[in-house]
C-alpha cells in the first residue's frame, strides 16, 4: 500500500498545477502555428515541444545536477539543463547558426548598391524606440522592466531569431522564452504585419519605381568583402565581433569555393542540429513561473510595435534616399532593411508586383535585407557593451 | 531611480542609433573604396569568349572528302 502511495504521489496527476497546464497548453499552441498555419516551422516545433516536456510535473528535464558533499554526484540532472547550459547560456548555439546564416547569405546585391546599407541601418531604429517604450512602461510603474530587460525586449525589432537570442541570454536569461517567441512568431508575420505600413507610407507612382539593374560583382570583391567587415568590426566595434565574426567565417566559406564540404556542411547539416537542440533549450525557459505574468504580454506588444516602427523607419529613409539618389529606389525595398531574410524581400517584391507587374524588386530588396542582419548584429554588440555593465 | 532609468534608455537610443549608423556608413565607404580598388588594381582575368566550335567542315582533306563523295555516290547509285 505504501508503494502505492509512493507511486501515485509521484504521479503527474498528483503532482499538476495550474500553471504547468496552461503552459502545455500553450506549448501546444506553438505546435498548432508551426504544423497546421506554418509559422516558421523549424524554431517552433522544438520550441513548442520542449515546452510541454519541460512543465511535465516531476520529470525533472531542467533540474541541475547534486553532488553530494564529497563531491559524489548523487542526480545528474536533466537533459534540458545540459542543452542550456552548453549552448545557450555560453552563447554557442546562436552563434552557430549565425555562421550558418552567414555561409547562406549571398553579399552580392549589398556589394552591387552598398547605399542600401544605409536602409538596414534605418530599420533598426524600431529596435531603439521599443527600449524606449519599455523604460517607459517602467518608469510609468506600469510593468517592471530593468534597462537590460528593455535592451532584451528591443532586439526584437531586429528580426533576427540568433541575434535576439544572443542578446537576451547574455542581458536577461528569465526573459528568454518569451523574446525568442516573440522575435520568431512575428518573423513569420512579417507579411501580414508589414504591407499595410508600406502601402500607407508610399505612393501610387512610388511603388511602380523601377530600379536600375545591379552590376555584376566580381569573386574577388565577394571574397574580400567579409575580411573587410570582420577587419571594421576588431577596429571599431569588438562586443560585436563574436556575432559578425562568425558570420564572416561562413561567408568566406561559402564564397572563397575552396572549402565547399565544409559550407555546405555549415549551411545544412550542422545548422540543422544546433537549431533543434537551440529549439529545446529556448522551450526549456518557458516554464509558467517565467512566462505566465504581465511582463511576457508587455514583450508581445512591445515587440510587434518594433516591426512596425522599424518597417516604417525603413520605408522613409528609402524615400529620403530617392529624392537625394541620382539612381531611382523604390522606397518598398526599405521595409527588407528589418532583416528576416528572406520573407521581407519577398515581401518588398509581392508589394512592388502588385503596382507595376514589370518590377522585380527582390534582388534590389536583398541588399537592405543582409544590410539588416548586419544592422542588428551592430545594434547588439553595443546594447551588450553599454548594458552589461548595469 | 525611475529618472536614471530613463535617462539610460535615453543614452542607450543615442548611443545604439549613432553606433549603427556610423557602423554602416563607414561600411558603404569601405566597401565602394574595396571595390574601386579591386576593378582599377586586381581586376580579374576576362574570359576570353570561348568561340563555338563549328563542325569541322574545312578539317576534311580535299582528297577524303572526294573519297567519301565518291563512295556515297555509288552507294546511291545502286
Amino acid at each position: 500500500m505504501e508503494q502505492m502511495l509512493k507511486l501515485w504521489s509521484e504521479s503527474g496527476l498528483a503532482q499538476i498545477e495550474a500553471g504547468t497546464v496552461v503552459m502545455m497548453a500553450v506549448g501546444f499552441t506553438l505546435l498548432f502555428l508551426a504544423i497546421r498555419k506554418g509559422f516558421e516551422p523549424l524554431l517552433l516545433v522544438p520550441i513548442g515541444f520542449g515546452t510541454i516536456l519541460v512543465n511535465i510535473p516531476g520529470a525533472g528535464f531542467e533540474a541541475a545536477p547534486i553532488y553530494d558533499a564529497v563531491g559524489h554526484l548523487e542526480s545528474p540532472g536533466g537533459l534540458m539543463y545540459y542543452i542550456y547550459n552548453v549552448g545557450i547560456a555560453s552563447g554557442m548555439f546562436p552563434l552557430i547558426i549565425f555562421m550558418g546564416v552567414g555561409a547562406m547569405t549571398d553579399f552580392g546585391p549589398l556589394l552591387a548598391n552598398p547605399k542600401t546599407l544605409l536602409l538596414g541601418a534605418a530599420a533598426q531604429v524600431g529596435i531603439f524606440v521599443t527600449v524606449m517604450g519599455a523604460v517607459g512602461l517602467s518608469s510609468l510603474g506600469i510593468l517592471d522592466f530593468s534597462i537590460r530587460d528593455a535592451a532584451s525586449i528591443g532586439i526584437i525589432g531586429g528580426a533576427d531569431g540568433p541575434t535576439a537570442i544572443f542578446v537576451t541570454s547574455k542581458l536577461s536569461p528569465d526573459l528568454l522564452g518569451a523574446v525568442a517567441v516573440a522575435a520568431y512568431s512575428y518573423m513569420a508575420l512579417v507579411p501580414i504585419i508589414q504591407p499595410p505600413i508600406m502601402r500607407a507610407l508610399t505612393t501610387e507612382a512610388e511603388r511602380k519605381i523601377e530600379m536600375v539593374q545591379l552590376r555584376p560583382v566580381s569573386t574577388r570583391e565577394k571574397i574580400v568583402f567579409p575580411m573587410l567587415l570582420l577587419g571594421l568590426v576588431a577596429m571599431l566595434l569588438p562586443s560585436a565581433a563574436p556575432l559578425l565574426g562568425m558570420f564572416c567565417f561562413g561567408n568566406l566559406m561559402r564564397e572563397c569555393g575552396v572549402v565547399d564540404r565544409l559550407s555546405d556542411t555549415t549551411q545544412n547539416a550542422l545548422i540543422n542540429i544546433v537549431t533543434i537542440f537551440l529549439g529545446l533549450a529556448v522551450g526549456s525557459k518557458m516554464s509558467a513561473d517565467k512566462f505566465l505574468n504581465w511582463e511576457t504580454l508587455g514583450i508581445l506588444t512591445l515587440g510587434a510595435l518594433a516591426f512596425c516602427i522599424g518597417t516604417a523607419a525603413g520605408v522613409l529613409m528609402a524615400k529620403l534616399m530617392n529624392r537625394f539618389s541620382d539612381t531611382p529606389i523604390n522606397p518598398l525595398i526599405g521595409s527588407a532593411g528589418v532583416s528576416a531574410v528572406p520573407m521581407a524581400a519577398r515581401v518588398s517584391n509581392k508589394i512592388g508586383l502588385e503596382a507595376n507587374p514589370q518590377n522585380f524588386l527582390l534582388m534590389h530588396a536583398m541588399g537592405p535585407n543582409v544590410a539588416g542582419v548586419i544592422g542588428s548584429a551592430v545594434a547588439a554588440g553595443v546594447m551588450i557593451s553599454m548594458v552589461s555593465g548595469y | 531611480m525611475e529618472v536614471d532609468l530613463f535617462q539610460q534608455g535615453v543614452d542607450l537610443m543615442l548611443f545604439g542609433m549613432g553606433t549603427v549608423f556610423t557602423f554602416l556608413i563607414s561600411l558603404v565607404g569601405a566597401i565602394y573604396l574595396m571595390s574601386w580598388v579591386i576593378s582599377r588594381f586586381f581586376p580579374e582575368p576576362v574570359q576570353p569568349a570561348v568561340a563555338v566550335q563549328m563542325a569541322p567542315v574545312a578539317v576534311v582533306e580535299p582528297r577524303i572528302q572526294a573519297v567519301i563523295q565518291a563512295a556515297i555516290d555509288k552507294h546511291r547509285g545502286k
